[in-house]
């Protein structure tokens, strides 16, 4: 491999013929490859791989997007699917019990769908938020503020969850899974945390 | 041959390295920006920098050469050269690798969602980065050393083919989940524009994918040629693009801060702060 080294010689390419080539390696030569009698053309591997690459990708993203069309959204009122959302979400994709969901805090179950939103398609939530503004001010608007955001600001809400040294908390979270326990420190967590969302939204917002 | 004209060349270069550099001091400089996260971005762009680095100085090089400063067959330029070579597979495998990184932070910030910042601690994502960058120093050096051996070229390039499948598995699986929280979030303002959403998302991840595909793929087959083929004509007719297969390489290194890093807001904020200001 630290054989690639292609210097052109210009001098000596003048002096063959268009048929041969020649590469000089640092440590070893290769003869003149002459290209005399080849079935196929000549750029066949650059033309093959190309294609084969271009076919490849474009059908990566076909797939991807046959995978969007599968199902239609229905309409419902908003309220009471964002409740069904956060629970079905949970159920279906995390697969946690439902009332230790239910009860820890809302802020973070929508931070989690913020950061994924933040992973996949930031510009047409920012463009959401600067709509939502002007609407009536709901926590779903702060939400979609927070959504360009997110990542850092789900980070500081963390931050200032763990400085709050509640030893419930800590010992939930070194056992790693939502069990019971999180019923006993569900109160505390989400004063504390509408407290430093409030605060993360005024440092952002000015 | 097919030349590439050196101020393109340097040009593109210069680009890469600059873009990269503007993204690190970025980081640096916003407190805010100190999450695991913007780390493996920025291992991507130190990755990338190397890469047009070496690019870059083996032009020097050459041209050197050919100014007849310096001799082909010389001890002093065969250490060069290999010191050049391994800071090239580096920066190959610091990429693959960073690239790996940043989509299992993504796969964790997204299914474990609620543990996140327990699992992915700022200290334990430097210590993945520096396990990450010591393997990739200490193969980057054997493989420089070895390449001799037909026995080093394999592994290398089994290796990106199946870290490209894992990455891509994982976004599947992300997507996957995307596109079922769109479809339970459809009674939401948002919901006229779901299908978009997921269409940009598919997008997305094409991107990301085909880019580092379609600049990276071209020079491991020619490292597979190289090593296996040398004297056949097609294979000497592809390698005659080998300077194409370089920009191209180059040219991931400017675009992989467009996707990646270019795309949060925060660090745009910090770039306009950095310039307006």
């Amino acid at each position: 491999m630290s054989a690639l080294r292609l210097i052109s010689n210009r001098t000596s390419q003048q002096a063959l013929s268009n048929s041969d080539y020649t590469w000089e390696y640092e440590y070893y030569e290769y003869g003149p490859v002459s290209f005399e009698g080849l079935k196929a053309h000549k750029y066949s591997i650059v033309i093959g791989f190309w294609v084969g690459l271009a076919v490849f990708v474009v059908f990566m993203f076909f797939v991807l997007t046959l995978l969007t069309k599968t199902g239609a959204p229905h309409q419902d009122n908003a309220e009471p699917s964002e409740k069904r959302f956060r629970m079905n979400s949970f159920v279906a994709d995390f697969g946690r019990p439902l009332e230790s969901e239910r009860v820890f805090s809302r802020q973070i179950a929508e931070e989690s769908q913020s950061l994924f939103h933040f992973c996949i398609n930031e510009v047409e939530h920012l463009d959401k938020a600067k709509q939502s503004q002007k609407g009536p001010a709901l926590e779903s608007n702060i939400h979609f503020q927070e959504v360009p955001r997110s990542s850092a600001m789900f980070e500081e809400d963390l931050n200032c969850l763990t400085k709050f040294n509640i030893p419930n908390f800590v010992n939930t979270e070194q056992n790693s899974s939502l069990g019971e326990d999180d019923l006993l420190i569900s109160e505390p967590p989400i004063i504390l945390e509408s407290k430093s969302v409030m605060q993360s939204s005024h440092r952002i917002l000015d | 041959q097919v030349v590439v004209p050196e101020e393109v060349f340097f040009t593109v270069a210069a680009a890469g390295i600059l873009e990269n550099l503007l993204v690190l001091i970025a980081v640096v400089r916003n407190r805010n920006l100190h999450l695991p996260m913007y780390f493996f971005i920025c291992s991507l762009a130190i990755s990338d920098m190397l890469g047009s680095l070496y690019k870059t100085l083996e032009n020097i090089f050459i041209i050197l050469c050919k100014m007849g400063y310096l001799t082909r067959r010389g001890d002093f330029e065969k250490k060069l050269d290999d010191a050049m070579d391994s800071m090239f597979i580096l920066s190959l495998l610091g990429s693959i690798f960073s690239l790996l990184a940043i989509a299992a932070d993504r796969y964790i910030t997204i299914f474990y969602a609620l543990r996140y910042h327990n699992i992915m601690t700022l200290r334990r994502a430097l210590v993945i980065l520096a396990i990450i960058w010591t393997f990739c120093a200490g193969s980057s050096i054997a493989i420089a050393l070895f390449s001799y051996e037909a026995a080093t070229v394999i592994p290398f390039t089994i290796l990106f083919p199946l870290m490209m499948f894992f990455i891509l598995c994982l976004y599947v699986h992300m997507f996957l989940l995307a596109r079922s929280h769109a479809k339970k979030i459809a009674s939401l303002p948002t919901s006229t524009v779901h299908q978009r959403t997921n269409m940009k998302g598919a997008i997305t991840l094409t991107i990301f994918l085909g880019v580092f595909l379609c600049c990276w793929a071209p020079f491991v087959l020619h490292i597979l040629l190289a090593r296996f083929c040398p004297h056949n004509p097609y294979c000497a007719c592809y390698m005659s693009i080998f300077h194409v297969n370089g920009t191209l390489i180059m040219c991931n290194a400017i675009i992989d801060p467009m996707i990646f890093a270019f795309r949060s807001p925060e660090l745009r904020s910090t770039f306009k702060k950095m310039f307006c200001c």
